[in-house]
């Protein structure tokens, strides 16, 4: 099992924080810069969770494919599995969207995101005197405990 | 949930009034400033409350004011407000404080009959609902320590949003 | 008698403190240090009246001392002191080997390598922001005020008038020390 990174993503596209544990292909082989890495994760979730969105069989008033959405509305994915890695995605209503990369064969890491959000991000990060809201940050305390959990879990 | 004794912060709130008071000279400017502090506490402050209270979304104004008077003050304040005196649209309400912690032990000296002594509420209240794309104006109304009978913040909403790709195409 | 206790939420009081070094940092008109410590002050001395008004007067400097590393430093902070040194001569060194106060700060910020959405993207929130600084023990120096002048107020209440300063070279750690006025 295998944890390889880690995105904070705000609403406004931002993205807060990465880390990586594990990164066996390079930044510079895939997207080139780590800005056009985020930009395009970014890109990826937002456009999974609009078409999951958009093709909803079951909610009867859905969102029109492209149409706004509310935040942390009613249908949203959880996670996707390629035969290489696995993705995790967790969205706050305040839009907080929480990205971790796993191995494909690990299970339902839901709990564990709501865990990184609820007692990691907002203990560590928000609670972090020097930390300006909406702004990226580099937190050792917040890695620290966040690849701490992790290895708790024994994911990694 | 982490507590401490209530009497510390509202000695710390009620000494930080008295401050701004003393440094600002302007009473209208201190309720200025206590509306952005609270306003600078909500943004922090919002997500400690949906992931401590498994919140997952609010369906409508309605119900985002029922959880901030229902849950938000019980989690922060150890107390409750109720949600009443809504307009024919509802897009108004008034939050009702019985009890509020700020206020224990606090008179206003004279001079202060213009000061919000609690307009850190308010800020708190317009923050973390901004955060999760609810625009609200936030106004204490009646308050206890001016000589109202009961503690009330008039809430207005102004516009709830959604979200869209903050980015341009091709961008 | 135990008196009726009232509780909130730890975050209350952490948020307020944050903000209001903030508020005085970001502004002109009265400078941080010296209005952070005058409301640490008066809290310090309404908490330490009310922590001992139903008790027998303290008489001894050290029993003093021993009530502020004790009861007072568990109200504020949790837990106690974990060290408490003295040269007989009216100094006296606190230490805390996890400061709660500060046990979040964590400097090395912001992101090295920004992105380029951030800056045009930056978020709603103004007002909110300190100048960033290059390492936790002198980002820490702001928000130390605070913490001494409660300490300060609490042994002025008690008949210990007093400088106090703090020393967070080594976070979490830090250490209070603290010197009687003789006379």
């Amino acid at each position: 099992m295998v944890c390889y990174n880690f995105y904070i993503f705000n609403r406004q596209g931002t993205c807060l924080c990465y880390h990586e544990w594990q990164r066996p292909k390079s930044v510079k082989q895939g997207a080139g810069t780590p800005s056009d890495d985020q930009k395009m994760m970014f890109g990826l979730f937002f456009s999974l969770k609009t078409f999951a969105a958009a093709m909803d069989p079951r909610t009867e008033n859905k969102a029109q494919l492209g149409g706004p959405l509310r935040i942390g509305g009613a249908c949203t994915f959880h996670s996707y599995a390629t035969n290489n890695y696995k993705l995790h995605f967790l969205e706050s209503p305040s839009g907080i969207k929480i990205i971790l990369n796993t191995s494909p064969e690990i299970g339902d890491l839901r709990d564990h995101l709501s865990t990184i959000y609820g007692s990691i991000y907002v203990e560590y990060v928000l609670k972090n005197p020097v930390y300006m809201p909406g702004k990226p940050f580099r937190c050792q305390y917040f890695i620290g405990a966040l690849t701490k959990y992790l290895q708790d879990c024994r994911l990694t | 949930m982490e507590t401490i004794n209530s009497e510390i912060f509202t000695l710390m709130y009620g000494s930080i009034v008295r401050q701004l008071i003393t440094d600002l000279e302007d009473i209208t400017e201190v309720n200025k400033q206590l509306d952005t502090m609270g306003y600078n506490i909500g943004v922090r402050l919002i997500d400690e409350f949906l992931a401590k209270s498994r919140t997952a979304a609010c369906t409508d104004f309605r119900d985002s004011t029922e959880k901030v008077a229902k849950v938000g003050f019980r989690m922060f304040l150890n107390t409750t407000a109720n949600v009443t005196n809504w307009n024919p649209e509802g897009t108004e309400c008034s939050l009702v404080l019985e009890d509020n912690p700020l206020t224990d032990f606090v008179e206003l000296p004279e001079g202060c009959s213009k000061l919000k002594y609690c307009n850190v509420l308010c800020g708190v209240i317009r923050g973390a609902l901004e955060m999760v794309n609810v625009q609200v104006e936030c106004d204490f109304a009646k308050d206890t320590l001016r000589g109202d009978e009961l503690n009330e913040i008039r809430l207005k909403l102004i516009s709830e949003g959604t979200e869209a790709y903050p980015f341009k195409d091709d961008d | 008698m135990e008196r009726p206790r009232r509780t909130c939420a730890e975050t209350c009081l952490e948020l307020l403190s944050l903000q209001i070094v903030h508020y005085y940092a970001g502004q002109n008109q009265a400078p941080l240090a010296a209005s952070t410590e005058a409301i640490g002050f008066r809290v310090g001395r309404q908490l330490a009246e009310r922590c001992t008004w139903d008790r027998p007067r303290l008489v001894d400097q050290l029993d003093v001392m021993k009530f502020i590393c004790k009861e007072f430093w568990i109200e504020l902070f949790q837990k106690q002191v974990d060290n408490l040194r003295t040269n007989h001569r009216g100094t006296f060194v606190l230490k805390d080997a996890n400061f709660r106060w500060l046990s979040k700060l964590s400097s090395d910020l912001p992101a090295p390598e920004k992105a380029d959405a951030t800056e045009q993207n930056a978020g709603p929130v103004a007002n909110d922001s300190m100048p960033s600084r290059p390492a936790a023990n002198e980002a820490a120096q702001d928000y130390l005020h605070l913490p001494c002048a409660i300490i300060r107020g609490a042994l002025t209440h008690l008949g210990l008038p007093c400088t106090v300063s703090a020393d967070a070279s080594a976070l979490p750690a830090c250490d209070f020390t603290i010197n009687i006025r003789a006379g």
